[in-house]
């Protein structure tokens, strides 16, 4: 038995997903077939937060997540279905101290030509009567969100197939090989098959530089960074806006300090990111700490990062936690993502490594693929996402 | 339903005030919310998640939290949760 | 037995704890009190029994009692025994997380009690969680007004309260008995009793029941109440839907065909307030698994139950599995198996030998119940009684079709579902619908479901339990 296909995309999470939908779209009789070792969204894209964030450390980060969050928002327009949820950001001070980050912020958005508004704490607390009144301020930009992952995988590839009939999604497949590696793709493997086709997309997450040695790509430097995340019972929220600690931008998509490759090294790091879900609860993250491929729930860094989480909502205390759980982020040694061709093997594509981005990022990272496959007009410049730089 | 369902010939424990949605409710002590409630005729006790329709007791064992009820920024299982003098409840879920 | 204060101290040690104050978890608490060892339950319920032996709230007295069951004899003995013994019950404890034994460190039951967060150390632990009622997705089954066979009981038996007027019994299984039964007595009219599966599930179900005494004095007891009620139960019968403005005012009735399925043609509606439903039981397994025990499918024990060995013993050492979680068996298997696990739990921790009469006599009867549970496994065809905007999963508000779309797009395991649709991610974790969204997914073809992930907290408890839970 043998089949074909003109693109391969293996790995049906969020980017995997994404890739599809602008695949389908771009390439509306094509051929497409996506597949995954397990479930649809069952890895990493069902077991993260939902954030839709603009990024504005430098300009060309912020084209691509502002880019990406207004597709986003054309995602919704067209089909919607993953609860979103455009409740902006608030970036809050804990301490007094903490109010100097904010207008380093506010103009890291005005460089980039858009605009954030400083609070006071009057102000902070006419917007959230929900958090604790001892908050000095924060800064707030209204084009975040928040969507559920796991739905919004769902909701692309039900667009995709209403753009292009002739995508298919296998879960369940995993992928063993595959031909043509060094020159030009030819087939990929998979334990269910050969699949014959000129164009593979990696799109693993975590287990991307393993698929990628596969393809014959040697070391493909993304790293397991894993989070802690907590979940209220439904419409048992303290908050109505997606909250994050200004400290979070010290860190969180800045150099980690520690070795990613020394696992034991890492006590981990905690900032709190709070969501409210538009009909569920308030997810509560979130902690960073390399330690391989492992997902038992790291208790004290949990805890760490509700304590934090209930002094800026106390009314945190009294709501129940439904769920606790351990989600893998797919963390890029270098901190950019990995978005386009592979240059040593025709056919062969990588769209992966954008750790706690990669929801916010897949709409215009799953677009600069399509774009580059299909030789039109990219959105946003793709040259400082292309995986030849590790080469 | 309305009226009182509870069951004749049974000797009851004291009577407790607490109020649901603002309405006065008089029970026994020793009931749950659930109960009292049910007892009252009031059955809707929760607006379910993204639809808000009318939920009420399905397992009255504390297994199915169809019953969730807010009391005082507390969200808790009405079938569970004995009613108290002055207790404050409000109808839960979607609001 | 009293609401924790602040004396009560955080931790507590104990020889043993015990999970459930059901028949199980009462038996096996007896018998290793007896042996001079210290014993503490934790039981979520407000007084001991379970759901079975479910008493009225303290200082409820019933005038006129009506006539129960010869199985709750049993019951009274051992909640009298109990309430002599030196056995320390912590009431309204929901058991959150918990650790097993391990060389000298103790076993670990971190639990809520009211708003403390209070933890148990033992050197063995005896689960006995019980179990819930499986409910079959109908049309208007989230209409209040229906309710499980074991919610109408609890109503009726644990507060003295009627469930509505006029009410319709329907499910399968030997539960339907003691619902239709309770109803009656509490002056409901029963308007119908369905069992779904055929008359012939009741024969084959006869072996069972003649093989064990007790079970047959029971089975003449409800045979005795049925007749003085009136009551017919009809097999290959269901509710196909419960209609209603706001609330259950009329329910449609209907046979099944060999398979399960509806014939519509049948149907006709009768006007109840109330719907009594229960397909059986499902163990309550996730304390087992989150322990470290081997969970086993049996279809007729309720589907995923913790493999309990001899004398109760799991594959995880000084950890116990009695009655429900060990499959559905019916109080009698959960006080055997009480008895002779708690034995064991005293001859280990005392080092000495155990009777092994008890250990047959709990192999025995357990035997039993699983020759009469056999004749009661759910037939496929009640499966596609939900319409496609039936609710499945009742947390998420998630619909038939939704479930079968996520299906197909995410792949048809319960993780993948879940994935596709979010069902069984609300507050009951997925307990409710666990047992249904694959089988309805597939129309009822796949019927066994993939066994379930236990999370922490076990059950939803507030975030500053968790945080001021006592570490060691």
């Amino acid at each position: 038995m043998s089949e074909s296909a003109d693109v391969v995309v293996v790995g049906g999470g969020i980017l995997g997903c994404s890739v599809a939908l602008h695949l389908a779209t771009a390439m509306p009789t094509a051929r497409i077939v996506v597949l995954d070792r397990g479930p649809i969204a069952g890895a990493t894209s069902g077991r993260c937060m939902g954030h839709l964030m603009v990024t504005p450390d430098t300009k060309e980060e912020y084209a691509f997540s502002h880019t990406s969050i207004r597709m986003w928002a054309e995602l919704q327009e067209e089909i919607g279905g993953f609860d979103y949820n455009p409740t902006g950001a608030l970036y809050l001070a804990d301490e007094p101290e903490d109010l100097e980050l904010l207008p380093i912020l506010q103009k890291q958005f005005a460089d980039c030509g858009d605009k954030a508004d400083i609070l006071d704490q009057k102000q902070l607390r006419d917007m959230e009567p929900g958090l604790a009144h001892d908050l000095p301020g924060a800064l707030f930009y209204e084009g975040d969100g928040v969507v559920l992952p796991m739905t919004s995988c769902s909701a692309m590839l039900r667009l995709g197939q209403r753009r292009n009939p002739k995508l298919e999604v296998r879960p369940g497949t995993e992928v063993t090989g595959f031909d043509g590696v060094g020159s030009r793709i030819t087939a990929v493997r998979t334990k269910n098959g050969v699949i014959k086709t000129e164009n593979a997309v990696i799109a693993c997450g975590v287990w991307s530089p393993a698929v990628g040695k596969l393809a014959g790509i040697p070391a493909l430097p993304i790293v397991p960074r894993a989070g802690n995340l907590a979940i209220t019972a439904h419409h048992a929220t303290p908050i109505l806006r997606q909250l994050l600690e200004v400290s979070y931008i010290r860190f969180a998509h800045g150099a980690a300090k520690v070795d990613p490759w020394k696992t034991d090294e890492d006590k981990g790091g905690h900032a709190v990111n709070m969501q409210p879900q538009s009909a569920g609860g308030c997810l509560i993250g979130s902690t960073r700490q390399f330690r391989g491929f492992d997902t038992t729930l790291n208790r004290e860094l949990l805890h760490r990062s509700l304590l934090r989480a209930q002094r800026y909502a106390p009314g945190l205390a009294d709501l129940p936690i439904v769920r606790t759980w351990v989600g893998l982020r797919p963390y890029s040694v270098d901190k950019h993502p990995f978005v386009g061709p592979w240059p040593q093997t025709d056919g062969l594509w990588i769209c992966s490594g954008h750790e706690g981005l990669g929801i916010s990022l897949s709409m215009i990272s799953g677009h600069l693929i399509a774009a580059q496959m299909t030789k039109t007009q990219c959105e946003v410049d793709p040259t400082s996402w292309l995986p030849r730089r590790i080469l | 339903m309305s009226g009182d369902l509870r069951i004749g010939g049974i000797r009851r424990g004291d009577s407790v005030e607490f109020t649901f949605e603002g309405e006065r409710i008089v029970a026994q002590k020793g009931e749950t919310i659930a109960m009292a409630l049910w007892a009252h005729g009031q059955r809707v006790l929760r607006n379910s998640s993204r639809d808000g329709g009318p939920r009420a007791v399905l397992c009255n064992m504390g297994v199915c939290y169809e019953c969730l009820v807010r009391i005082d920024g507390a969200v808790v299982r009405a079938c569970m949760t004995e009613v108290e003098n002055g207790m404050s409840v409000l109808r839960g879920g979607k609001p | 037995m009293s609401a924790p204060t602040c004396e009560t101290p955080a931790t507590i040690d104990a020889d043993v704890g015990i999970v459930g104050a059901g028949p199980g978890g009462m038996a096996a608490a007896l018998r290793i009190a007896e042996a001079g060892l210290s014993v503490v339950i934790l039981d979520e319920g407000s007084r001991p029994g379970g759901q079975i032996f479910r008493q009225l709230p303290d200082g409820f007295v019933h005038a006129n009692p009506p006539a129960e069951p010869p199985s709750h004899d049993a019951g009274h003995d051992l909640l009298h025994a109990i309430s002599g013994a030196t056995v320390r019950i912590e009431q309204r404890a929901t058991v959150w997380d918990a650790t097993p034994p391990r060389g000298d460190e103790p076993g670990r039951l971190w639990f809520e009690q009211g708003s403390a967060s209070r933890l148990l150390r033992c050197k063995a632990i005896v689960l006995a969680p019980g179990a819930l009622d499986r409910c079959v997705p109908f049309p208007g089954w989230t209409l209040p007004g229906v309710i499980t066979a074991g919610a109408a009981q609890v109503m009726v038996r644990g507060y003295g309260i009627k469930p509505g007027a006029r009410a319709v019994v329907a499910g399968s299984g030997p539960l339907l008995l003691p619902t239709v039964t309770a109803l009656a007595s509490a002056g409901v009219k029963v308007v119908a009793a369905l069992e779904a599966a055929p008359r012939i599930a009741a024969l084959r179900a006869l072996p069972g029941v003649l093989r064990s005494g007790a079970r047959l004095r029971e089975a003449m007891f409800y045979a005795r109440q049925l007749w003085r009620t009136g009551v017919t139960l009809q097999f290959s019968h269901a509710v196909f839907a419960a209609e209603g403005d706001g609330c259950v005012q009329r329910a449609v009735i209907g046979k099944l065909d060999r398979e399960g399925n509806p014939i519509r043609s049948s149907a006709k509606s009768i006007d109840v307030d109330v719907v009594c439903t229960g397909y059986g039981l499902v163990p309550s397994i996730e304390i087992g698994q989150r322990l470290g025990c081997k969970a086993v499918w049996n279809e007729a024990r309720g589907g995923w139950h913790i493999e309990a060995l001899s004398f109760g013993a799991t594959n995880v050492e000084r950890v116990f599995a009695v009655g429900e979680i060990a499959g559905i068996g019916g109080s009698e298997v959960a006080i055997a198996e009480g008895h002779a696990t708690g034995a064991m739990v005293a001859g280990i921790l005392q080092q000495r030998p155990v009777l092994s009469a008890l250990r047959d006599r709990a192999t025995s009867v357990r035997r039993a119940a699983d020759a009469m549970l056999r004749a009661f496994v759910v037939p496929k065809g009640v499966f596609s009684l939900a319409g496609d905007d039936t609710i499945v999963c009742r947390c998420e508000d998630v619909s038939a079709a939704c479930v079968r779309d996520a299906a197909r797009l995410h792949g048809d395991s319960l993780r993948a579902i879940k994935m596709g649709c979010r069902a069984g991610m609300g507050p009951c974790q997925g307990r409710m619908c666990t047992p249904n969204v694959q089988a309805i997914a597939t129309r009822g073809s796949c019927q066994q479901w993939d066994e379930p992930v236990a999370q922490v907290p076990l059950k939803p408890v507030r975030t500053q339990t968790i945080l001021s839970a006592p570490t060691k």
